[in-house]
């Protein structure tokens, strides 16, 4: 696209040197400290000094983590199907259905990543109390749908809008009801869309950490996020080896799922959020 | 007649009915607790005290009164500002440096993303310690370097903010990466050729083609980065607990702060429904935006 001359390539090297550190030395920064010894913590040694998985297996073996990193992989496979699901049948809706009231609520759903979630919070946190599942995961699970909804609602609908009218139409005339309709013939067309959706949802809600914070008061239901940040922060010394390494750990999940499936990630997300 | 049984519901029936799970869920936790919250924000309500009675808009005038209340919205505005712009900036040029599609750009793309996708705590915990007064990595190059290092960059006031934004910045970098490496790849290769025939240089062909041809893709990540950033909660929360002195408590920890902290529902909700018009006027420009390039 530009012109290899000088001053590109100045300016290449230069980009690709700053930027490049500024990118990829922190996490490498990250795997070093949790890879040296306690006392080696503080050295500057970049991966050449002594080196050990005593603060891994430190993690690893601590029963209240363990918990935390259960909790966090309940609560987010079961968001993300619950989201997949709701967002499949909303992105349907839209794409293939006319019904009154139908701009509206498309335009609700896209809004919804814009009320503050924060305030949100406050009526949640009281509805939850008053039906007695503050602290339970399925306070999570229900709130963790809405940050997929909007993007996930859009996305599915821009898969199903590339679905022939015709093949539905030639499947009502062989007698298909729409139950078999949707389960037959456009919900497989559109499975790497779900695939996406599915994913993203799972990263949203093991990423979170303001409502697993304020919704999850019972320690043994918290998740990784809010977990590791009570036993970490506050705390009078500090030790580094040990966050670090949990951090990898809470980073681990994600990181594979987004390795193996990073394809439909990127495509899905930026196609459906171009598309609108 | 065989037919018109087997399909039971119209279409528009069947529609109504499929949207049905995802509209309780967003007026259960979206549109139910919003209304209520600017319910609340006309209260006294504390979870301190079960008893609470309306009080018009004594809420509102203690918090445009608070002397704090202008600090906030400041310390949101430049975080919000620098934790779009400088993301998308640096972002920019690394697309346009990967779109250059050398060996290995592939590879850098992918791990590129590996910074966005892992979790906010991790990411606060990792330049929580690379900005450590006593023992983090930059202080020690900056040691070796010649300085003092043992600068207390997240603890004090003048660079607090300053270290959230920077590793906002790392963590967004790669998002925009993603959405304007795919705009990059549509842009007109014979356009570009053109000016170029015509005597244009890089920064000519930067600016009066790319940009412009992009302009949609940039609109709309902007748009999400600034209403995305106003959201923020997890950076300054997990690297500095809005201090100190308050040095980066953004609107989003201040309603925190408010409401389970203080346990001071009335005046949370009175931030947060000051905090949703702001959002709204950045929501209806990128709605604007999404409709446009449909």
């Amino acid at each position: 696209m530009f012109q290899k001359n000088t001053g590109f390539r100045v300016f290449f090297w230069v980009s690709l040197i700053l930027i490049g550190t500024f990118v990829f030395f922190p996490l490498l920064w990250m795997i070093n400290t949790a890879l040296k010894p306690t006392a080696e913590t503080f050295s500057l040694d970049f991966f050449t000094g002594p080196k050990t998985f005593d603060n891994f297996i430190h993690i690893l073996t601590d029963a209240k983590i363990m918990g935390y990193l259960k909790n966090s992989l309940i609560v987010s496979f079961g968001s993300s199907l619950m989201a997949t699901v709701v967002c499949s049948l909303a992105g349907y809706s839209f794409a293939k259905f006319r019904y009154k009231g139908r701009k509206f609520v498309m335009g609700m759903f896209m809004m919804s990543q814009a009320f503050p979630q924060a305030i949100l919070l406050l009526s949640i946190y009281g509805i939850m109390q008053k039906l007695g599942l503050l602290g339970s995961y399925w306070s999570l699970l229900i709130s963790y749908v809405v940050f997929t909804l909007p993007v996930g609602t859009w996305t599915l609908k821009s898969y199903f809008d590339q679905i022939p009218d015709a093949l539905i139409e030639s499947a009502k005339i062989d007698g298909a009801n729409h139950f078999q309709i949707m389960t037959k013939v456009v919900f497989p067309l559109a499975v790497p869309g779900m695939v996406t959706i599915a994913i993203y949802g799972f990263v949203w809600s093991w990423n979170d950490l303001l409502y697993s914070m304020t919704l999850v008061t019972d320690n043994a239901r918290r998740t990784l996020a809010s977990g590791l940040v009570m036993t970490f922060l506050g705390m009078g010394s500090t030790n580094w080896g040990y966050m670090m390494a949990s951090s990898i750990i809470a980073a681990i999940p994600v990181t594979i799922i987004f390795v193996f499936l990073q394809r439909y990630f990127i495509q899905g997300l930026t196609s459906g959020a171009v598309k609108g | 007649m065989r037919e018109k049984r087997s399909r039971g519901l119209t279409d528009a029936q069947t529609g109504i009915l499929l949207i049905l799970p995802g509209l309780a869920v967003f007026i259960a936790v979206i549109l139910f607790p919003f209304i209520d919250a600017i319910r609340i924000s006309f209260t006294d309500k504390s979870m301190l005290f079960p008893d609470w009675e309306y009080v018009a808009l004594e809420n509102y005038m203690e918090v445009f009164r608070d002397p704090y209340f202008g600090k906030t919205m400041l310390t949101t505005a430049v975080f919000v500002l620098g934790g779009t712009l400088l993301p998308f900036i640096l972002g920019f040029i690394w697309a346009i440096l990967l779109n250059q599609g050398f060996k290995g750009s592939e590879l850098l793309r992918g791990i590129t993303l590996v910074n966005w996708i892992i979790p906010g705590i991790a990411i606060g915990f990792l330049w929580s310690w690379i900005f450590n007064g006593q023992y983090g990595v930059l202080n020690g190059v900056l040691k070796a370097l010649g300085g003092e290092g043992n600068t207390p960059w997240l603890g004090q006031t003048s660079t607090a903010l300053l270290c959230v934004i920077i590793a906002r910045t790392w963590q967004m970098l790669p998002w925009y990466m993603a959405f304007l490496l795919g705009g990059l790849q549509g842009v007109s290769v014979e356009q570009i050729e053109a000016a170029r025939i015509d005597g244009a240089g890089n920064w000519k062909c930067f600016t009066r083609i790319v940009v412009p041809s992009m302009k949609n893709i940039i609109i709309l990540i902007l748009a999400m980065g600034l209403v995305g950033n106003l959201q923020h909660f997890d950076l300054p929360w997990t690297m500095a607990q809005g201090g100190p002195a308050r040095a980066t408590t953004t609107l989003s920890l201040e309603v925190y702060n408010t409401a389970f902290k203080n346990w001071d529902m009335g005046k949370a909700a009175t931030i947060g429904t000051i905090w949703a018009i702001l959002l709204a006027c950045f929501s209806i420009v990128y709605l604007k935006q999404v409709r446009d390039s449909d």
